[in-house]
């Protein structure tokens, strides 16, 4: 071969190796390396900042305020009796004391008992944001800015990336759109990015009182005689614009996509004026209004991912009665969305794995702020026990009944988790390779 | 001395090679004026923000200003959800099912396309259209009698462009 041959081979061969992975259809950059465990993933931030003490270790007031009282007020995801003196973290009947009635129970067995608890995992990061984004990017976060998308890719646009899952695909329910929470659907990272990204909803708002007045009224277009006509306008109009559609803020989906996405918003508003709307049965408000329209989001679009992100639990700042509240009706209301995806969305029944864990924990000692019983608030400000967290997988090809792990043994990382959906739909090691994750972080299948 | 008369003529030389590259370069035109090539007015590389977007879609398809609180409920909408170009489409159908937008019928339209299509560049883009452009819409609406200014402004409305000024 002559020299001025082999050099055009070489040259062109290391040309085709580095273009080919950006030109595949699906977008994926790396081949799939294991079989997936699951169809579907449910994945619950069960965040706002989660004592050890009041749920995993089901202390209730002994472990805070002592009064030497313990016992479970998680009881649709732990094993464990309830408390049964100083009822606080119920509903409210009318004419008795606050919180005095405590939600039946709604799973038969707990979702412990189903599948798998790691009852002591290190939380890597003690804030909201940078707790989250680590449980979403698998990363430390540590040079995480607030109002800023994630510095590390998020595991929306892993699979999006990696497994070829389409925009609609990929589903980001969250609590409200404070705490930047709305740029936790991507990274701003320049190999993946918003073109990767999750759809994004907080429903408290897109679908309440301001959605109501903004979207509601929205024309539905005949798709041929006006909608088709519309679409080819606008593209003629981009096309002449000649902008990459990344640059455009937030993500894109398909037209097809983005036509039945308008359909479920008219659905919903449908749906709420009806009274139509699915929900747990004790209540629609803070965070059960958020996991009942996560459950809305599953029955019409059966996502790959949903992740759907709590946050009435970070009350406990100044309130610890209503922290407890709201950690008995986060459990209710987590108890009845797996139920409900057994039982309503046929599609995913027996095929979702559901992940839960909290972003971060809190102080150990508390603040000074008492409530209406007199009991101390809890920050979350970085101590050992801000460090302490659980996390809680259930689903198929998840053992069932099964504890890793114990308070004084602590295994796994909160960053294990974006390995460990990795690892569900078949993509661990192209998201290990791509070498964003924390250090040391593993699929918790792996630490079983 | 014959070495000062050399020295004398090389800086004679060094003084009239410099006076001479001094001399400004001639640009002819030819009796033809300079246009330029590329059309600046399409050079948009800034987003608005959704504050910005939503004023601005309010006035134009309006023709009056958003109230406060009004721009306040949409852009937190906005915020709300992850796909702002889906949003949008939304929101301005909305405005367009509300029987509030100001714009031309359908025959004002179909009377004189060239000036619609202009009058529409400049309300949404503020630039005027280039000849390919006008061509388009005008053979395009033409050819569709479905179309009407609706459609027409939900178009531009939902463009890339009109995110960005």
């Amino acid at each position: 071969m002559e020299r001025r041959e082999f050099v055009k081979k070489v040259g062109l061969t290391a040309a085709g190796s580095a273009a080919f992975p950006y030109i595949l259809p699906s977008g994926r950059l790396f081949a799939k390396t294991n079989a997936e465990l699951a169809d579907h993933v449910i994945y619950v931030l069960f965040a706002g900042g989660v004592r050890q003490q009041e749920s995993v270790l089901q202390q209730y007031l002994s472990g805070s305020q002592g009064v030497d009282i313990g016992g479970n007020i998680m009881y649709n995801m732990f094993n464990g009796t309830a408390p049964d003196k100083k009822i606080v973290y119920g509903t409210t009947p009318a004419n008795e004391p606050t919180g005095s009635l405590p939600i039946p129970k709604l799973l038969t067995n707990t979702l412990q008992s189903q599948g798998l608890l790691f009852p002591e995992v290190e939380a890597v990061n003690g804030g909201h944001y940078g707790g989250l984004n680590s449980l979403l990017t698998g990363s430390r976060s540590l040079a995480q800015g607030l109002k800023v998308r994630p510095n590390s890719p998020t595991i929306f646009e892993y699979l999006r990336r990696h497994r070829g899952f389409k925009a609609s695909d990929v589903w980001f329910v969250g609590s409200g759109i404070g705490n930047s929470f709305p740029l936790l659907n991507s990274s701003n990272h320049e190999m993946y990015g918003t073109e990767y990204g999750a759809n994004f909803v907080a429903p408290s708002i897109t679908f309440g009182n301001e959605g109501l007045d903004v979207l509601s009224n929205a024309k539905v277009y005949h798709p041929d005689e006006e909608l088709e006509p519309i679409q080819k306008m606008r593209e003629f109009l981009n096309n002449s614009f000649r902008i990459k559609n990344g640059e455009v803020q937030g993500i894109r989906n398909g037209e097809d996509e983005k036509e039945n996405i308008k359909k479920f918003i008219r659905e919903m508003f449908t749906k709420k004026q009806t009274g139509g709307l699915a929900g747990p049965p004790a209540g629609s408000g803070g965070d059960l209004r958020t996991l009942a329209y996560a459950a809305e989001v599953m029955k019409y679009f059966k996502p790959k991912i949903t992740v759907v992100n709590l946050a009435n639990v970070d009350g406990c700042h100044s309130n610890f009665s209503g922290y407890l509240r709201a950690l008995h009706r986060a459990d209710h209301g987590v108890g009845w969305l797996w139920d409900y995806i057994q039982k309503e969305i046929p599609e995913m029944a027996g095929k979702t794995i559901m992940l839960a864990t909290p972003e971060c924990g809190r102080n150990l000692n508390p603040n000074p702020i008492q409530d209406e019983n007199d009991w101390y608030g809890y920050d979350h400000s970085g101590d050992a026990n801000t460090r302490r967290v659980w996390s809680l997988m259930a689903g198929p090809n998840v053992p069932s009944n099964m504890v890793v792990g114990s308070e004084s043994n602590q295994i796994g990382l909160t960053t294990d988790n974006v390995l460990t959906v990795a690892d569900i739909f078949g993509i661990k090691d192209a998201v290990l390779n791509a070498g964003f994750v924390n250090p040391g972080s593993k699929s918790l299948f792996d630490r079983i | 001395m014959q070495i000062f008369k050399n020295k004398y003529i090389l800086g004679l030389a060094v003084a009239f090679i410099s006076l001479a590259s001094c001399k400004k370069d001639v640009i002819a035109t030819y009796d033809v004026n300079d246009v330029d090539i590329e059309d600046k007015s399409l050079i948009k590389d800034r987003s608005k923000s959704n504050k910005q977007f939503i004023s601005i879609l309010y006035t134009t398809l309006h023709q009056k200003a958003i109230s406060s609180n009004q721009l306040i409920r949409t852009e937190r909408v906005i915020e709300s959800f992850g796909d702002k170009a889906l949003i949008n489409e939304v929101i301005v159908s909305n405005y367009m099912n509300s029987g509030n937008v100001v714009m031309p019928t359908n025959d004002e339209m179909r009377a004189d396309l060239d000036t619609f299509i202009t009058d529409t560049y400049k309300l949404f883009f503020v630039r005027i259209p280039t000849e390919i452009e006008k061509a388009f819409f005008v053979n395009y609406i033409e050819a569709n009698p479905n179309i009407t200014p609706e459609l027409v402004y939900t178009a531009f409305a939902s463009a890339d462009e009109y995110q960005f000024y």
